[in-house]
């Protein structure tokens, strides 16, 4: 490992300790660079978690620093992991998440992440540096964004020969937003971590490719399994390494290299991945894991025939063994194609299918589609993400045809692939930016390297300055039969200072105005930890909104213990980490059916979901609304995916089109459909809000619209608490009552007015049996 | 210990209160002082029964149920008045949040005295209903005292109720004929289930209003069976609520007094009896379920063992954590309070005491038996297999029957699924040994193999090298 | 009087009787029809009859509007859909266990009943579950199937029906196995294994030719990297007018885009890009002095100019975004 991280400096080709040094302190500035600038929201806020899942795992990693690993294995979710005793005795106060079904967490995540942090922390307990294990895990993204740097460096110096490509590509590693918004201190989230492997994995299968050596085979392995564990994301490097092998293969470009990298690889790295529990059997079970092992058979296969014409060299017999190798391919397939009809392999999961039919999800699995990562991209998302790499990446792309070596296929297929998934989800961007740091700095260092050459050529004949990339190019030019049609004639190098002089002006500023862009688009879009809301007052200065943790900390403080919180699935893991309460949901949607009952709930009328509150003890229910303050990402423009996916389960209960009005309007005032205002989640959102307003005023500043004049009546529950800008309401659901009257007749009488004596019945009258 | 500290507990509390299971202050609502004196002897046994009375005017407007919001009475016994209202202290919803607040009422009506329209509308919420008409009452013209009441034939002679059920408790049971003066018909709505009449009218009665002069009654408010004499309101929190349909039949001269039914000989009447009996439920002397402990452990750990290895010892008693497929046994202690202590609940074989272990649904349903009876409670006990299915389920008794107390008994327990430790190990599973076999020569034979390809190695050639490259 | 009464209560199980026996009549005749020709072709008239109150069987009839002149699409995307039901159902069900009628009514036959039930679009599908025997429903009110979803798949039909009428048998749907496609596709399959094996030593040198693949794979990059995805799968206009009769080439909204905007924004990634190579490869392997020169400021200027266009362009698609590049 150290080794593998020192080998580029002593590779220098002159003068190579000072270079060597030299490159050492760049890199660790860049590192330096990259951590910093990842800290805005720290410095703005304060050390704190963001936004939803990171506070799973942020609870998880407390477990396993309190209840070691073991336990955490077994972990059964239920809540309040600080607790002290034998571990049965612990994992019960847990009445977790998911409540009351339970969640087997252990065996339900990607420990790779609270592993690490938990390493981590107790290294540093070992060289007594006690730190909190909330700030280690704080700041795990920022430090492992510096070795994402790092490895881009390594893996970009294994593309060229140029010095300076491998410093570029740190660079755009390190700041780049597109990595960032991931990344910054406190998104404490599996990609956090994974980015870093999923970069290291790749070097390491490019030097194993390169030295064809059964170590560096392991080694990827190694940290194969290590993303495995990290990172459902794992399955894009399964995919891609098979990939890279077959159209090396197809190519012609078999060699022994290739057949000891990718068994070594294959081999161990399956085994690794099996070791999580997770992941278990798919390796072998599931679709998305099938190309690996075809490739891996027909690597065999390949082997096998070369070994046979280097005995015999013999036409017939060759063309024989074509044949015979086009044949059991085909039957290999037709085999797979059978064993996934008869069910043996798990078709693709919905989730992975979803990349290539994207109509899928929007259809079959609404919960997948109504996450918004799950969007595809429009095209200033790109930019905004990679600002200028995004024109340099195709031109970068572009060089790697010059001399089309095995480690440039690999990242022209990285290239196109990764982009398509980008293209087709918001959150696979994160896959694409390697990829477009390396081939952006691969365009750029050569740009560099053409016109910051001291000295001019004669136009005579080329200059030994002209070098430094001449001659690559030339070597690549000479053994590459047919070159680039740019790249046919010797390079001369560049004869006038003016032009050297405004490329290399224009470039710097370029990469100044990347650098601007990329602090800018940090600290305003990616460092608000969402569970903070910051806005700006009219004077300027910053208003910090805390509702949520207002809120979360009353449920903390004056709820029972045991209290049922019911919300949308979003706020699960916040309220299992902050309120310290059992959820019914929560963000890890395994249960499409529990969750459609938490929709159904929300969406039906008071008298539908009472009983579904009672059957599932729910004893608050928790909204989030942002009519009061505009803030736009509340429960009722959710509402339809809730709606959406209770319809999947109940079709004839539920039924999307009636919240709509007949022009096909999804409003919240007048026009609204009865549907629409007789909803549980449209009473709870606005019960007592015009009384904000004087009358008939009450206005929603997110929807834009006028209230009705009288709100709805809620009868079945109670305001419990309204956070200070109403971003939170909780409403407590109330007993049954203890006359055993309906709760609307209840409420009436407590109103004061009294039933009317109840008049003649017409009609047979029922009489009592007992 | 525990049993011990349970046992003491009881004990004190039979001493402490020989009475009522909810405090002893009864406020009696009467309007003057001549109403109060009629019903001496029904004051003297209440009294006697330990009882402190407060008698109070509606009229009085110190008058208050609640100070500091807390019940300032435990029960309330309002005695029909003549006035309309009942004035601010007695209004329905004060009443009503008496009852929510565990208070007793027993409510008395009488034909001769039209009844509040507070009270009517209290009663129409709880879904009992009064005839529409003020002033009219019960007749029978087959079962009526032919000495008071040989012309209006509304003095009604009934013989004590049959159970109500046939799982339900008697608590009004007895022999002995009760004379029911000018009666009121009371009407049970058939939803609610926290209603159940006391005393019916005979099937020949019906109410009618002797104000109206029209001969024949069509479509009276109630016929039959159908009406209630005597009705009883339960609600969920257990507080009673009573309507007694004829306030004279408490009257000192119903308790002595000789009736004559048609066609049989004069008789004693039992009013007196019957009242005991009525107030004593109503303000909790009879019917009061009491639950004890409650605990659950692994059937494993065996209960009778001492020392050491006993239940209490282990600690593991109500764990809050069992995996999937543990026996289970579930421990459950009831009494039954019965004028001024507590004796065993005993369940009649007509009914079941059931215990569920539920986690949406219930995944079982068990009968549990007694299994011990110590001087003033039942253990009930029940052991099981938990379904293989993890979750946070939890242990439920819920008893609900007429005239007795609810009880809803819920622990909640998580059940978790295996850990990986707790699967046999892979030599233990027979089926396994194939592939462990497997491993191993796998194993084997490529150590095997190396070392030969490390041992015979070719004389090295070459040209063969550069081929390789 | 009295013995009117009598009477009539002599009577009424007879007339029951009868309407039994009138409606189980009426099933088995439609059943039989409906074995010649399913569904079966409705009229007013037979309509009229199927439906008619006390039933023992249900119906599920689609009321349609197929001729040319109504311009019905979904009503004509349906019916192959509908008619494999009805025929699917009369062979499976062959002595009418399930008790259901199968029919369509066309507007062309049926005006009267599209005017009773005052209908004013098509295709509509009405099930009347059965008024006695199973899984009838009292009032026998009609239950009205949801075409809002576009055309629906003969087994969501099923699907429907099944919900509505649970007890009895349902019977499978059979798809006809499309001989003429499974044909199709392998004589072209075969003829391209043909083709490639004749043409195979010409068409190798284009398949290794290093260009080509080149280009391929930047042109797809450049698709996808300028959001055509997003097109595809949100169905985005081309070009949207703006208020005033104009084009407006760029939708407002960070993230919404329209489809030739799309293709602006890649024409200008791969002028970037372009002019990048040629500053990289092109212009240091030219030989003149001169023409270097001009190449560089050429390159450069187009860099310049197009680098600053789409950061202007970005501006609009981002209000508050600060930075800009002259000259634009």
């Amino acid at each position: 490992m150290v080794a593998a991280a020192l080998e580029p400096f002593l590779k220098g080709d002159t003068g190579r300790n000072t270079r060597g040094l030299l490159r050492l302190i760049i890199l660790c500035t860049i590192a330096g660079a990259a951590v910093a600038s990842r800290l805005f929201s720290v410095i703005r806020f304060e050390s704190i978690i963001h936004e939803f899942d990171p506070w799973f795992n942020f609870r998880a990693t407390k477990y396993l620093v309190q209840n070691g690993f073991y336990s955490f294995w077994d972990w059964f979710d239920d809540k309040d992991v600080l607790d002290n005793g034998d571990r049965w005795r612990l994992m019960h106060r847990e009445l977790g998440t998911w409540h009351p079904l339970g969640r087997v967490t252990g065996g339900t995540l990607y420990p790779g992440l609270m592993v690490t942090s938990g390493i981590i922390y107790h290294i540093l307990r070992l060289l007594s540096m006690p730190v909190d294990i909330r700030n280690i895990c704080v700041l795990l993204a920022p430090g492992f964004s510096g070795l994402t740097a790092f490895a881009s460096y390594l893996i970009t110096s294994e593309m060229t020969t140029s010095p300076s490509a491998g410093l570029l590509a740190a660079a755009f590693m390190g700041i780049t937003p597109g990595y960032i918004s991931r990344s910054v201190a406190g998104s404490y989230d599996n990609e956090a971590i994974a980015i870093f492997l999923l970069v290291f994995t790749f070097y390491l299968w490019i030097k194993a490719v390169k030295n064809g050596s059964a170590m560096w085979g392991a080694l990827t392995a190694l940290f194969y399994g290590y993303m495995v564990s990290a990172w459902g994301g794992y399955v894009f490097i399964t995919n891609l390494l098979p990939l890279h092998a077959f159209v090396l293969i197809c190519m012609g470009r078999y060699s022994p290299r290739l057949y000891v990298s990718y068994s070594t690889w294959f081999a161990l790295g399956t085994l690794a991945s099996m070791q999580i529990p997770f992941v278990g059997f798919l390796p072998i079970r599931s679709s998305e894991h099938m190309s690996a092992l075809g490739v891996f058979g027909l690597v065999q296969l390949v082997a096998f025939v070369e070994f046979v014409r280097q005995q015999v060299p013999n036409k017939q017999f060759q063309t024989l063994l074509r044949g015979l190798i086009l044949v059991i391919f085909a039957v290999s397939m037709g085999a797979l194609v059978l064993l996934t009809v008869s069910g043996v392999i798990a078709p693709w999961s919905g989730r992975f299918y979803s990349l290539w039919d994207t109509g899928y999800a929007k259809i079959h699995i609404p919960i997948i589609a109504s996450v918004s990562e799950h969007q595809p991209t429009a095209w200033p998302a790109f930019f905004f993400d990679l600002n200028l790499m995004i024109w340099l990446f195709p031109a970068g792309v572009y060089m790697c045809f010059q001399q089309l070596k095995d480690e440039h296929v690999f990242v022209v297929i990285y290239a196109v692939l990764a982009s398509y998934f980008a293209g087709v989800m918001v959150r696979l961007m994160l896959t694409l930016t390697p990829v477009v740091c390396i081939a952006a700095a691969l365009a750029l260092s050569s740009i560099l390297d053409t016109y910051l050459v001291a000295d001019n050529p004669t136009p005579k004949e080329a200059r030994p300055n002209g070098q430094a990339t001449g001659d690559v190019v030339k070597n690549a030019a000479d053994y590459i039969k047919d070159s680039l049609r740019s790249t046919r004639n010797p390079v001369l190098g560049i004869y006038s200072y003016i032009s050297k002089a405004s490329v290399v002006g224009a470039v710097t500023t370029y990469l100044l105005l990347f650098v601007l862009h990329c602090t800018w688009v940090t600290s305003n879009a990616y460092s608000s930890p969402s569970v903070v809301l910051a806005s700006k007052l009219p004077d300027g200065s910053q208003h910090i909104i805390d509702d949520y943790r207002e809120a979360y900390y009353w449920l903390r403080q004056n709820t029972a213990e045991k209290a049922k919180i019911m919300s949308w699935w979003d706020y699960g893991y916040q309220i299992g980490g902050m309120a310290d309460r059992p959820t019914l949901v929560d963000n890890n949607t395994w249960n499409n059916t529990h969750i459609a009952t938490v929709g159904k709930a929300m969406s039906s009328r008071e008298e539908v979901s009472y009983p579904i509150l009672r059957q599932h003890d729910v004893d608050y229910v928790l909204i989030v609304f942002g009519g009061l303050l505009g803030y736009s990402g509340d429960d009722i423009n959710k509402f339809l995916w809730m709606v959406r996916i209770s319809e999947g389960i109940w079709p004839e209960e539920i039924n999307e089109r009636n919240y709509f009005t007949a022009r096909g309007e999804y409003r919240v005032d007048d026009e609204a459909t009865p549907t629409m205002r007789n909803s549980l989640m449209y009473k709870m959102s606005y019960y007592n809000y015009n009384a904000l307003f004087p009358a008939g005023q009450a206005q929603d500043r997110v929807r834009g619209s006028k209230l009705p004049a009288e709100g709805p009546q809620l009868s079945t529950m109670e305001e419990a608490f309204t956070s200070e800008n109403w971003i939170i309401r909780i409403y407590k659901v109330k007993d049954l009552d203890n006359v055993g009257r309906d709760h609307t007749s209840a409420v009436a009488f407590d109103k004061g007015n009294k039933k009317k004596k109840t008049a003649k019945r017409r009609g047979a009258r029922v009489l009592r049996v007992e | 210990m525990r049993w011990l500290l349970s046992l003491t507990f009881i004990a004190l509390l039979g001493l402490v209160q020989a009475l009522s299971s909810s405090g002893s202050r009864l406020l009696v609502v009467v309007e003057e002082a001549a109403e109060k004196a009629k019903y001496s002897t029904f004051w003297k046994d209440l009294e006697e029964r330990g009882y402190k009375l407060t008698f109070d005017s509606p009229k009085n407007d110190k008058l208050s149920l609640f100070q500091h919001g807390e019940r300032s009475f435990d029960h309330i016994l309002l005695l029909p008045a003549k006035s309309k209202g009942l004035g601010p202290a007695l209004t329905p919803n004060l009443l009503l949040q008496f009852i929510n607040k565990d208070g007793n009422i027993l409510l008395t009506v009488s034909a001769d005295a039209p009844t509040p329209t507070a009270i009517s509308s209290l009663l129409l919420e709880l879904d009992i209903h009064l005839p529409p008409d003020r002033n009219s009452l019960v007749v029978d013209h087959f079962n009526y005292d032919t000495t008071s009441a040989s012309e209006k034939h509304d003095v009604l002679i009934l013989t004590r109720s049959s159970p109500l059920r046939s799982d339900a408790r008697n608590f009004f049971g007895g022999d002995g004929t009760l004379a029911f003066p000018r009666a009121v018909a009371q009407e049970l709505g058939n939803t609610s289930p926290l209603l159940a009449p006391i005393l019916r009218a005979k099937s020949t009665a019906y109410s009618y209003n002797p104000k109206d002069e029209v001969e024949t009654v069509e479509d009276p408010f109630a016929v039959g069976e159908q009406i209630a004499l005597v009705s009883s309101m339960q609600a969920r929190n257990s507080a009673r609520f009573t309507v007694f349909g004829s306030a004279e039949a408490l009257e000192d001269k119903w308790f002595d007094a000789k009736v004559k039914p048609v066609g049989g000989k004069d008789s004693k009447t039992a009013n007196r009896e019957f009242a005991k009996q009525v107030t004593a439920w109503t303000f909790k002397e009879l019917g009061v379920l009491k639950v004890g402990r409650v605990e659950h452990h692994l059937s494993s750990i065996s209960e009778g063992s001492s020392g050491n290895d006993s239940v209490a010892q282990l600690g593991y008693l109500n764990p809050t954590i069992y995996r999937v497929k543990n026996d289970v046994t579930f421990n459950i202690e009831f009494s039954e309070y019965s004028y001024d202590h507590l004796v065993p609940l005993k369940i009649d074989p007509a009914d079941a005491l059931q215990l569920e272990f539920t986690m949406l649904s219930p995944f079982h349903r068990l009968d549990l038996v007694p299994i011990s009876t110590t001087a003033n409670s039942t253990i009930f006990s029940s052991t099981f297999k938990l379904p293989d299915q993890h979750g946070i389920f939890s242990f439920r008794v819920n008893y609900k029957r007429p005239f007795l107390t609810n009880v809803d008994v819920k622990r909640e327990v998580t059940v978790r699924h295996f850990a990986h430790d707790e699967w046999p190990r892979s030599w233990e599973i027979s089926a396994g040994w194939v592939w462990i076999a497997g491993v191993w020569i796998t194993v084997i034979g490529w150590v095997a193999f190396v070392g030969i390809w490390l041992w015979s190695e070719p004389a090295y050639d070459q040209s063969k090298g550069k081929k390789m490259q | 009087m009295k013995c009117s009464g009598l009477l009539a209560l002599a009577l009424l199980p007879l007339l029951c009787l009868g309407a039994q026996k009138a409606s189980g009549g009426r099933f088995e005749e439609f059943h039989a029809r409906s074995q010649s020709s399913a569904p079966l072709r409705l009229d007013d008239a037979s309509y009229d009859q199927i439906t008619a109150a006390p039933r023992n069987h249900s119906v599920v009839v689609l009321l349609t509007a197929l001729e040319a002149r109504f311009g019905c699409q979904l009503c004509r995307d349906f019916q192959p859909e509908w008619d494999l039901l009805g025929n699917s159902w009369a062979k499976g069900d062959r002595n009418g266990e399930s008790r259901i009628l199968l029919g369509t009514l066309d507007f062309a036959e049926g005006k009267e009943t599209f005017r009773k039930l005052m209908l004013q679009t098509a295709p509509i599908m009405l099930l009347f579950p059965p008024t006695s025997g199973q899984n009838a429903k009292p009032d026998g009110q009609p239950v009205r199937f949801d075409f809002t979803a576009g055309p629906q798949s003969a087994e969501s039909v099923v699907g429907w029906i099944t919900r509505h009428l649970p007890e009895g048998p349902k019977p499978a749907i059979q798809r006809p196995l499309n001989y003429f496609r499974i044909i199709t596709i392998t004589t072209t399959l075969l003829g391209i294994v043909t083709f490639i094996s004749v043409a195979y030593p010409y068409i190798l040198p284009v398949i290794q030719n290093r260009n080509l693949w080149a280009a391929i794979s930047l042109i797809t990059i450049l698709l996808f990297t300028s959001g055509h995805m997003f097109n595809h799968i949100r169905k985005v206009p081309y070009v949207a007018g703006d208020g005033k009769g104009g084009i407006s080439y760029f939708a407002g909204g960070f993230s919404n885009q329209f489809g030739m905007e799309t293709q602006i924004v890649a024409a200008m990634y791969g002028t970037l890009s372009f002019a990048t190579i040629a500053l990289a490869l092109k212009v240091p392997r030219m030989s003149d002095p001169k023409k270097q020169q001009l190449a560089v400021f050429v390159w450069g200027g187009i860099m310049l100019g197009m680098y600053s266009f789409l950061l202007s362009v970005f501006r609009i698609k981002n209000g508050g975004y600060p930075f800009h590049l002259p000259p634009f």
